[in-house]
């Protein structure tokens, strides 16, 4: 059975086979218990518990301490990576644009500060590159998930 | 001087709310809480006796209205207000004005909260009292274009690195560390305006930035009886974005002789303002012994229970009692253990430490001994951006310090949250740092270990588990699992006989 998943890292296809009461993936064994939990056991023999619990189209786990957030993504849908576009982390409001259009910026630079939960949030560039769309101006509110500003690289 | 408490208001919400409303419960007094309409379902509701919803929709109309919430108490028969923290918890004027109504305000008098809060205020009278203060220079003008003339004068005299604080402050909030002269009048412009959306008020002062610093701060008690005790130290150096994030008591480097010098200038802090209740000096301890008055915070504080652990003592049923008129219960104090708070955040450590939003569809706390957890929320609560990102705080006790430090590491890993991205692995991995585990951390640890940002360290095995989870989970359908009891399957797998039994039990 094949799975595709988008986490932070980007996208994995994962292709589970069943035997008997357990699936299997990578050397490593997986059993459903009965109280809704499951049962890893990783190729060099060690048993952890995971929780798993469904919000919206993401996966998340809980396994050996750790958490991760896996989007399922729907068989036949065309999964995009993330482009250039800066994105609003939370929604809030956006306080000051330190940029304008056709501006060249370094890796690091603050491209635009937000009002998030009463604290300040600064939008800055991952990659060198020009300002080619600024999307709002200051005291705008953003909803969680726009994209703020273009960055072409 | 005795004035019975009967029903105390809690004007607060979340984590601490629940805690003062449960010490009420403990305490014998009727408890109401308020609580804004996006809040109906909270927690702290429900623990409530009595709930009332106050109108409005933002913070300002609700949580922070003082008319409205002086009209609740009087018509609830309420004889005393908890202000918590945050909030109202360090207004003078609030607290002016619930004595006027007649009611009593938990905690200490108006001009003991206005000679405190304002910290330039603050640092002049900690000077004048003879507890010493950071290097650094008060700036007086309010206008911004003065303002920022005078930060720069000033910043010559002080010299970097150095912080500019707000003096209105408090949680991080319109606080700035400056490296760099370049940096100096932009960092200003941010601080006066972080400072001025949060309390009105953008002025600023300049402290010198003391590296290598621990940030150690001290308990204190006061009674109308005439008694100002200190209850030991707390060490809350780990901080991210100025926001404390690990915290415990006693403090790993702390000697006999710089706590007792330390408690007498947090009593005497305290008395020279006439401070009733429990209150918090701060200090910053440099690695030569030398400690510097930082602030007080004149209300209970979030990390209050690890001196709770540490001493027995009740401090939320102790500010109660004080209320009331009556002497503190504490004798002699004696310092046991060791006890370790992290605060749970709903936040992304792996992105910068940004707030997170989302439905706890799965919140499984850790159990066992020498484990507490306060908390505000419980699973299927929603995790919203209309408040304060953290959720609970767990902390633990155990005899001696590196077992307490297990004790957090195996209470991090039984701790299962679903569905709103936390800060547990970061708080977990923290706990493996060698600085955290020898007790060297220092105000700057957390910046120091994480140049660049933190990121999980994950190995590649259970990465793949965590897929082959996933894909497991999706291809048995086992979203359709209730979230609200995990215990309970609807699909697959053989059904308990037992979830099917009404039993009984004698």
């Amino acid at each position: 059975m094949q799975n595709q998943f988008k986490s932070a890292d980007g996208l994995v296809e994962v292709n589970i086979s069943k035997q008997g009461d357990s699936w299997l993936y990578e050397g490593q064994s997986c059993q459903i218990l009965n109280d809704g939990r499951l049962q890893v056991t990783t190729a060099d023999g060690s048993v952890h518990l995971a929780r798993a619990a469904k919000v919206g189209d993401v996966w998340w786990i809980h396994i050996s301490g750790h958490t991760f957030k896996l989007e399922r993504i729907e068989p036949g849908a065309n999964a995009s990576e993330e482009q250039g576009g800066l994105t609003a982390p939370m929604p809030g409001k956006v306080l000051e644009v330190m940029v304008s259009v056709g501006q060249e910026v370094s890796a690091g630079a603050t491209l635009m500060i937000l009002e998030a939960m009463k604290m300040e949030h600064k939008i800055v560039a991952a990659t060198d590159g020009t300002v080619t769309a600024i999307n709002f101006n200051a005291g705008d509110q953003v909803e969680q998930g726009v994209t703020l500003l273009d960055l072409e690289e | 001087m005795a004035n019975k408490l009967t029903k105390v208001l809690v004007a607060n919400r979340g984590e601490i709310a629940c805690r003062i409303l449960r010490a009420c419960s403990e305490a014998g007094i009727a408890s109401v809480a308020i609580y804004a309409s996006n809040d109906a379902k909270s927690l702290f509701v429900e623990l409530a006796d009595e709930a009332v919803q106050l109108s409005g929709d933002t913070i300002a109309q609700t949580y922070l209205d003082q008319q409205q919430i002086l009209r609740i108490a009087a018509a609830t028969g309420s004889d005393a207000i908890h202000p918590g923290f945050g909030f109202l918890s360090e207004r003078a004027d609030f607290a002016q004005a619930v004595g006027d109504a007649g009611i009593q305000w938990v905690g200490p008098s108006p001009a003991a909260i206005t000679q405190m809060g304002d910290k330039m205020t603050a640092r002049i009278t900690m000077r004048n009292a003879g507890v010493p203060v950071i290097p650094g220079e008060e700036i007086e003008e309010v206008e911004e274009e003065a303002a920022l003339i005078a930060i720069e004068e000033a910043s010559h005299r002080v010299g970097y690195p150095l912080l500019l604080k707000a003096s209105s402050g408090g949680g991080g909030k319109g606080m700035r560390a400056v490296h760099d002269p370049s940096e100096l009048i932009s960092s200003a412009q941010g601080a006066r305006r972080e400072a001025i959306a949060a309390f009105g008020d953008g002025r600023v002062y300049i402290e010198r930035l003391l590296t290598g610093s621990k940030h150690v701060e001290i308990q204190i008690l006061a009674d109308r009886h005439g008694r100002t005790i200190h209850l030991g130290e707390r060490e809350c150096s780990v901080q991210r974005r100025h926001q404390k994030v690990f915290e415990e008591a006693p403090c790993a480097t702390m000697t006999v002789q710089i706590r007792a010098a330390m408690g007498s200038a947090a009593v005497a802090a305290a008395q020279a303002v006439d401070y009733e209740g429990a209150g918090t000096v701060e200090f910053l301890l440099a690695p030569n012994g030398e400690f510097f008055f930082l602030e007080m915070n004149t209300r209970i504080q979030v990390e209050h229970p690890v001196t709770e652990l540490v001493t027995g003592v009740d401090l939320v049923r102790e500010q109660l009692r004080i209320a009331a008129g009556e002497p503190m219960s504490c004798g002699d104090l004696m310092i046991r253990g060791h006890s370790i708070e992290v605060r749970l955040y709903a936040e992304d450590a792996a992105n910068n430490f940004l707030p997170a939003i989302g439905k706890l569809a799965v919140f499984t706390p850790p159990e066992g001994p020498g484990v507490r957890l306060d908390t505000g929320v419980r699973e299927g609560d929603e995790v919203t951006p209309n408040y304060d990102p953290m959720l609970a705080k767990l902390i633990v006790w155990a005899p001696s310090r590196p077992e307490a430090l297990q004790r957090m590491r195996r209470a991090l890993d039984e701790f299962v949250v679903l569905g709103t991205t936390t800060n547990i692995r970061f708080l977990r991995e923290l706990c493996d740092q060698s600085e955290v585990i020898n007790g060297t951390t220092d105000t700057t640890t957390i910046d120091r270990l994480w140049p660049n940002g933190w990121s999980p360290n994950v190995s590649q095995s259970i990465q793949s588990a965590a897929l082959l989870v996933a894909s497991c989970a999706e291809v048995n359908g086992l979203q359709r699992r209730t979230s609200s009891n995990s215990n309970q399957v609807i699909s697959d797998g053989p059904v308990s006989p037992f979830h099917t039994l009404n039993r009984r039990f004698p």
